[in-house]
């Protein structure tokens, strides 16, 4: 017993004597979660409840332009500038200097165009219904050209954001041909305008959208910035103790330390273990401090609320597989490394491909397929499909089996090579 | 009568996939209470001697016995009765001199009280003291020599091994060093050592085994080798035997 505790209290020193490695265990986890959390928190608020500087120059004739305008200010996405006199080119120059992200072109014929489109689509239902004659559509269906919304997005604006804007400018568009056809189609029909019941129940949105995230069992856990990004970047931390822990093996490898402990019965073995055992705790104490910022500090922050899941015991076992998954690849890079440099380097590099390809950055469902299948390589991977189960779905122990399953052959590998590499070298 | 306390019988080590042994059929008995040297020239095979007799590496065939006063029945309860001190620093920098020998002291199974009392006189004896709690990385090259001696020490080994217990440090810690080595020698501890230092091994050990090639090539007290040989030191007897070939 007076074995294992002297022999952790040396590593629990040598940890502390690291302030390197206790910065980038604690102090870059916490930075990494912040940092990434507010920035997606604030591109969600971007699309979601910030206003998007538009330009619009309207050229159009007629009125339709103008109640284009007021629809989309009316949607209250947009924070709209209208200078009519602008030419193409310095539309391109406003949106090009970041003056405005998008700008919309209405062309002179927009309105006409509607209206022409409005008349033929009346005609073929009038023709369709039996009440005009066919041959008096077809005079009248004569194409228009140069006719299109020119949209001028800054290039710097992700696609995604471009496409979610276009939509929201698509909608109003239809609308107002709607409206515009069934006015057309009431002109037609004799009236003067639609009548006023009719108009009041055209206002009408009949039915809404509820959206709701699919989860197991009666809790619901609402995905957002926080529930996506405290456990990924607390794992991508977590796995980033391969500089520390890597590298504190190799050192005592090449000091001369691990010679001496080789002459002492049962001393290495009980070395390494000491060494699983103290980064164990430092890895878990990690996961609780980024949990408990999520939870309590992150709201105050204008944040959203981490929300635990409700099978704890299954986040215990899969925060402690994790852990020891990260603490046995650190040990594989400790023995197998000649140089703290390259335990540094490599252990570095290698977990940011395995973040990357692991999901961590970009959800690995829009990679390509034979990305995905790579990815499956990666430890975070298989952590991270872990613990999205368990904070976005609140999954259950099935829908964990083929992370646990991963992370025990992924620590059995690991161990196995050290194993050997450390037999061979005489050490046990 | 003397009583033997290691014996190796053909002990042979190759390297890998090397045709060349490192070592070659070394037959070597080794007494209890000597002061025994193994000296020669660069790749001779002292250190992958030193290394086979304290269970660092495996031998390719031979076999080593060890004859302790208290008899262990496994090989891993005898080793906590030797004591190695390499010729590299083997310590933890970033820890305090006490520290260290708290630690290493642990891990050979010492109580807490033994271990205190040990470290107190070790420290007391080498001269390293007033430096007891200040991290290792901020000694002097004598200073650190003095405690990865003291940290070898640390469990009252019976047989100590000493890899060039004394290179690179002034005459004060070298002094320093000899002399505890000396009274442990009186006590009755074997030591086995190694240096490059040919007039201060002439002086301090015993007997010496001096190699090359990876074998044992004269076996003697140094008088006697001296006197057989007709040589006027240890020193001229190394280059009589080994020749004035540069060795890598």
């Amino acid at each position: 017993m007076n074995k294992l505790k002297v022999s952790l209290v040396k590593e629990i020193l040598l940890l502390l004597s690291d302030k390197v490695g206790l910065l980038l265990m604690f102090v870059m986890p916490l930075l990494l979660v912040f940092i990434i959390t507010v920035v997606q928190d604030s591109a969600f608020k971007l699309v979601n409840e910030n206003k998007i500087e538009m330009l619009i120059v309207n050229k159009d004739q007629g009125n339709l332009g103008d109640s284009l305008i007021d629809n989309l200010a009316l949607s209250g996405s947009f924070n709209i500038d209208v200078s009519n006199e602008l030419l193409e080119d310095d539309i391109k120059k406003q949106t090009l200097n970041r003056d405005k992200l998008i700008a919309i072109l209405i062309p002179k014929n927009f309105t006409k165009k509607i209206n022409q489109n409005a008349e033929k689509i009346s005609n073929l239902m009038l023709t369709e219904f039996g009440v005009l004659d066919s041959t008096n559509v077809l005079a009248k269906n004569q194409s228009l050209k140069n006719n299109n919304l020119d949209f001028y997005f800054d290039p710097i604006l992700q696609e995604s954001f471009r496409i979610s804007i276009l939509s929201g400018i698509n909608t109003v568009l239809v609308g107002i041909e709607n409206r515009k056809m069934l006015q057309q189609l009431f002109t037609d029909l004799g009236y003067e305008k639609i009548p006023d019941h009719i108009q009041k129940e055209l206002g009408k949105q009949n039915v809404s959208i509820n959206s709701m995230p699919a989860s197991n069992g009666t809790s619901v856990m609402v995905p957002n910035s926080s529930q996506h990004n405290v456990p990924a970047w607390s794992l991508f931390a977590m796995f980033f103790m391969v500089i520390s822990l890597g590298g504190n093996i190799v050192k005592e490898r090449l000091s001369g330390s691990f010679v001496r402990l080789q002459t002492i019965p049962s001393a290495f073995l009980l070395t390494i273990w000491s060494k699983v055992l103290v980064y164990l705790f430092v890895s878990l104490s990690q996961l609780t401090i980024m949990f408990c910022i999520g939870m309590f500090i992150f709201p105050h922050l204008g944040l959203p609320e981490l929300k635990m899941p409700t099978n704890i015991l299954a986040l215990i076992v899969i925060s402690v597989l994790s852990a020891y998954a990260a603490i046995s690849y650190s040990l594989l890079i400790g023995v197998y490394a000649k140089t703290q440099d390259q335990a540094g380097g490599f252990g570095a590099i290698s977990i940011i491909i395995f973040a990357a390809i692991g999901g961590i950055w970009v959800p690995s469902f829009i990679m390509p397929e034979y990305m995905q299948n790579i990815g499956m390589i990666s430890p975070l991977h298989w952590c991270i499909e872990g613990y999205y189960s368990l904070f976005l779905k609140n999954g259950e122990w099935n829908e964990l089996t083929g992370t646990l399953i991963y992370l025990l052959l992924f620590i059995f590998g690991c161990q196995f090579f050290t194993f050997i590499k450390l037999r061979k070298q005489n050490y046990i | 009568m003397e009583s033997p306390i290691i014996t190796s019988v053909a002990l042979t080590k190759y390297y890998g996939k090397s045709e060349k042994p490192s070592l070659d059929t070394i037959n070597l008995t080794i007494f209890k209470g000597e002061k025994f040297g193994v000296f020669g020239p660069n790749g001779a095979g002292k250190t992958t001697l030193i290394s086979l007799l304290c269970n660092i590496i495996k031998a390719t065939s031979g076999t080593i016995e060890y004859t302790f006063d208290n008899q262990k029945k496994n090989i891993k309860e005898k080793f906590n009765q030797v004591g190695f001190v390499p010729q590299d620093f083997a310590f933890y920098a970033e820890l305090t001199a006490k520290q260290n020998l708290y630690y290493f002291g642990g891990v050979y199974g010492m109580s807490s009280i033994n271990v205190k009392e040990q470290t107190t006189h070790l420290l007391e004896i080498l001269g390293l003291t007033s430096v007891a709690d200040k991290k290792v990385k901020s000694y002097s090259g004598g200073m650190k020599r003095r405690l990865n001696l003291a940290i070898g020490l640390i469990h009252s080994p019976e047989i100590i091994f000493l890899d060039e217990p004394t290179v690179g440090v002034d005459i004060h810690s070298k002094l320093t060093i000899i002399n505890h080595l000396e009274e442990l020698n009186k006590k009755g501890v074997t030591i086995i050592y190694t240096s490059h230092h040919l007039k201060e091994a002439e002086d301090f050990c015993s007997r010496v085994a001096l190699m090359d090639n990876g074998k044992v090539i004269a076996l003697d007290t140094v008088s006697e080798l001296i006197k057989i040989n007709n040589a006027a030191n240890l020193e001229e007897l190394m280059i009589n035997l080994t020749g004035k070939e540069l060795r890598d």
